[in-house]
């Protein structure tokens, strides 16, 4: 599983599951083995291979990034829906894409890498369709994107995009862990080759091989699993926050 | 997702952590230097570059919480440089700092230690094998990525922290990570260990290696293999993959890129999440556990050669996400399919044992006893192993069930049968326990024997894999799935 979506004004977590190509919907509080509250799946949904996702409580819509494409559903589908709406960006990263939402200044944030090219992050508006170019990309050897890690936050209040990559390119070992790994924060409003303005635990700190972050304003934290140290993490970084 | 009363508690147990730890740093840091703590933070909003070192940040350092499990810490040196050169950027003359919004805000924390890490630091019992021979189990362990090797008769007392093992493989260059089946070679001992998702390679080491060696022999695999079967009389190595919901046959001297000789995948064959695999070779036949969450892939008379990665050109590789057919993803019971051993193509089963009255609920490793004609299902969701008559069909109920707080199996993802020694071997991924039985063991049956990875009053944290994570801010919970 490759995604959790908490929605804090309905109380649910979102998750995709990928083999069977479904979209579950479960209680906040679930336990145990209990039933999700609406799934996801079927002919119409255009669903391939979700593997990540992203809840727009506000406006109650799920973004599924799938490969070139982002398909967005009504938050309260059941079954065999089709999406309401298709991004097709002509800039769109293939492979490994996560997206996050900002229902604030209405973007969407779409992350991705490419063989060759390194990370990108592709700002979109939240409501655009069809083959629509991006408003903004960040990525480039300066940027520091060597890759687009997992699922990743936006924090509106600063217009900040905070999310796992990588400096440089992969290597055999490094492809297990590697010092290059760090959490690493834009803004929405950057485009271009542009550095981040902060670089939380790494590189060369304490991560080996990052994967998703989580946002905790309240607490002034960031929460990062990280797959080689088979661990998960809290940062107090009230900085960004 | 499922969630145990263990995992609940555990999470409540962090929970509490996280608020002592805000309400002690509260405390510690209160007063004057959290005031300035925050107007510096404050003032870093205003500053602008100089072309001098500025003050930007007070960082406090974070006590640890819980037993102080934590990496090495790294010089900075090098660090510094790299983070250094990536946040000149943004000032560098004719950089790209004039199209941010304000580039002003550079902040170099790379060095800041978390405040809490959710580790655990024993090992996590994943598969099980044992060595006749040579009188040893072998284990593979999916938390800290090692193979561990304990004499086959170790017995962790009651009161020890855990038993050391005889040998440990693990470190970067074994390519070791989230392994989950295992084959010991009777002939000469050679460790044959699965990785799951992440390494896409299997690693093959002599009963020799010890400590961070490279594999005496490896083979490039479909990504998400998870069980293995090896038929030694007809010197096959055969992988089930998750994914792609298929089983690829290797030649067992296979190495490197080599391509698979056979391919099983296909909506007929019923494969539908696979994990594990159980060889039954006199009668020549393969069982395998499905969880049971599928979806088509690009049917018909399509050659089956890999179209992307590594498998790119190889043949009998299977189609992956890129061959998926939108649309078609279902969720079926949990299942056991039966082929015969060169079953190839999309070829429907002999047999299949799924139903309500099966009790399966992820089953995960299977092993095949052929002196009773038995199979024996580590049955991860439910705690518990199922016996079920190899013959069996349809929904029936296994003729044993081994289960129960006696029994201490919990999250059961491997088993193996002894054949020699008349004795049936579980892993425990949710207790740090490796657990031993008769094989005609049944009900709430304590262990004969019981190999401990950690201390018998320390939860197991059952993290595998973390990839995204989640913060339920209403109860102040982490969600970790796996």
């Amino acid at each position: 599983m490759h995604a959790i979506t908490y929605d804090p004004i309905h109380d649910e977590f979102s998750v995709p599951q990928q083999f069977g190509q479904a979209v579950l919907t479960f209680r906040g509080g679930a336990n145990g083995e209990e039933p999700p509250l609406r799934v996801i799946q079927g002919s119409l949904t255009q669903l391939q291979n979700p593997d990540r996702l992203d809840v727009d409580p506000v406006h109650n819509e799920i973004f599924v990034p799938q490969d070139d494409v982002v398909l967005v559903f009504p938050r309260e589908a059941v079954g065999n829906v089709a999406p309401i709406r298709v991004l097709k960006g002509t800039q769109m990263p293939v492979g490994r894409v996560a997206v996050a939402v900002d229902p604030v200044h209405d973007l969407l944030v779409v992350g991705g890498s490419q063989s060759g090219v390194g990370g990108r992050l592709l700002i979109y508006n939240r409501t655009d369709q069809g083959s629509t170019k991006p408003r903004a990309v960040i990525g480039g050897p300066r940027s520091g994107l060597g890759t687009v890690q997992g699922p990743f936050g936006v924090y509106p209040p600063r217009n900040e995009i905070i999310l796992g990559s990588r400096i440089g390119r992969r290597g055999e070992i490094s492809e297990m862990a590697s010092e290059n790994f760090y959490v690493g924060v834009w803004s929405t409003q950057d485009n271009g080759d542009i550095p981040p303005r902060f670089l939380i635990g790494g590189p060369h700190g304490v991560l080996r091989q990052v994967r998703g972050v989580a946002l905790d304003p309240t607490h002034k934290s960031i929460i990062v699993s990280d797959k080689r140290l088979n661990a998960v993490m809290t940062f107090y970084v009230p900085e960004i926050f | 997702m499922t969630y145990s009363p263990r995992l609940r508690r555990r999470a409540n147990f962090f929970v509490f952590l996280a608020m002592l730890s805000v309400v002690a740093g509260s405390v510690l840091l209160g007063g004057d230097i959290e005031r300035r703590a925050l107007v510096a933070a404050s003032q870093v909003a205003l500053l602008r570059p100089t072309g001098s070192a500025q003050w930007i940040s007070l960082e406090p350092l974070a006590e640890m919480i819980g037993d102080g499990e934590m990496c090495e810490w790294q010089p900075a040196s090098a660090t510094q440089s790299l983070a250094t050169a990536l946040l000149q950027e943004r000032d560098a003359p004719g950089g790209n700092a004039g199209r941010s919004s304000d580039s002003a805000i550079q902040v170099d924390l790379s060095q800041r230690k978390p405040v809490r890490m959710i580790r655990d630091p024993y090992a996590a019992y994943s598969s099980v094998a044992v060595d006749p021979t040579n009188n040893e189990v072998v284990l593979t362990d999916e938390n800290l990525f090692n193979i561990l090797v304990y004499n086959r008769t170790d017995n962790t007392p009651p009161a020890a922290k855990m038993t050391e093992p005889k040998r440990v493989i693990g470190g970067l260059k074994t390519k070791i990570e989230f392994q989950c089946g295992l084959y010991i070679d009777p002939q000469n001992g050679d460790i044959y260990a699965v990785n799951n998702d992440t390494v896409d390679t299997l690693v093959i080491f002599s009963r020799q290696a010890k400590g961070d060696v490279p594999p005496d022999r490896e083979v490039e695999t479909p990504h998400g293999t998870f069980g293995i079967a090896v038929d030694e009389e007809h010197h096959e190595i055969l992988l089930t993959v998750q994914h792609d919901s298929a089983v690829v046959t290797y030649r067992k001297t296979a190495k490197g890129g080599e391509s698979p000789i056979r391919l099983l995948q296909g909506d007929h064959t019923l494969l539908a999440d696979p994990h594990g695999m159980a060889l039954d070779a006199k009668n020549d036949v393969i069982f395998v556990t499905n969880h049971g969450s599928v979806h088509q892939v690009r049917p018909g008379d399509v050659p089956r050669e890999g179209t992307m990665g590594r498998g790119f050109g190889k043949s009998n590789w299977p189609l992956g996400w890129n061959d998926a057919v939108p649309g078609s993803g279902k969720n079926l019971p949990p299942s056991i399919t039966v082929y015969l051993r060169n079953a190839r193509g999309d070829t429907a089963p002999l047999r299949v044992i799924q139903g309500p009255k099966t009790q399966m609920n992820w089953p995960t490793g299977i092993a095949f006893d052929p002196r009773r004609n038995e199979l024996f299902v580590a049955n991860d969701m439910a705690d518990s192993i199922l016996v079920f008559d190899a013959s069996a069909s349809g929904d029936v109920r296994p003729i044993r069930v081994l289960k129960g707080h006696k029994s201490r199996i919990k999250n059961p993802t491997g088993v193996y049968i002894d054949a020699q020694h008349d004795e049936l071997w579980v892993a425990n991924f949710g207790n740090h326990s490796a657990t031993v039985y008769k094989p005609t063991a049944s009900g709430d049956t304590p262990p004969l024997r019981v190999i401990r990875s950690g201390p018998e009053d320390q939860p197991a944290l059952s993290i595998g894999n973390p990839h995204p994570v989640g913060y339920d801010s209403k109860r102040e919970h982490i969600l970790v799935p796996n």
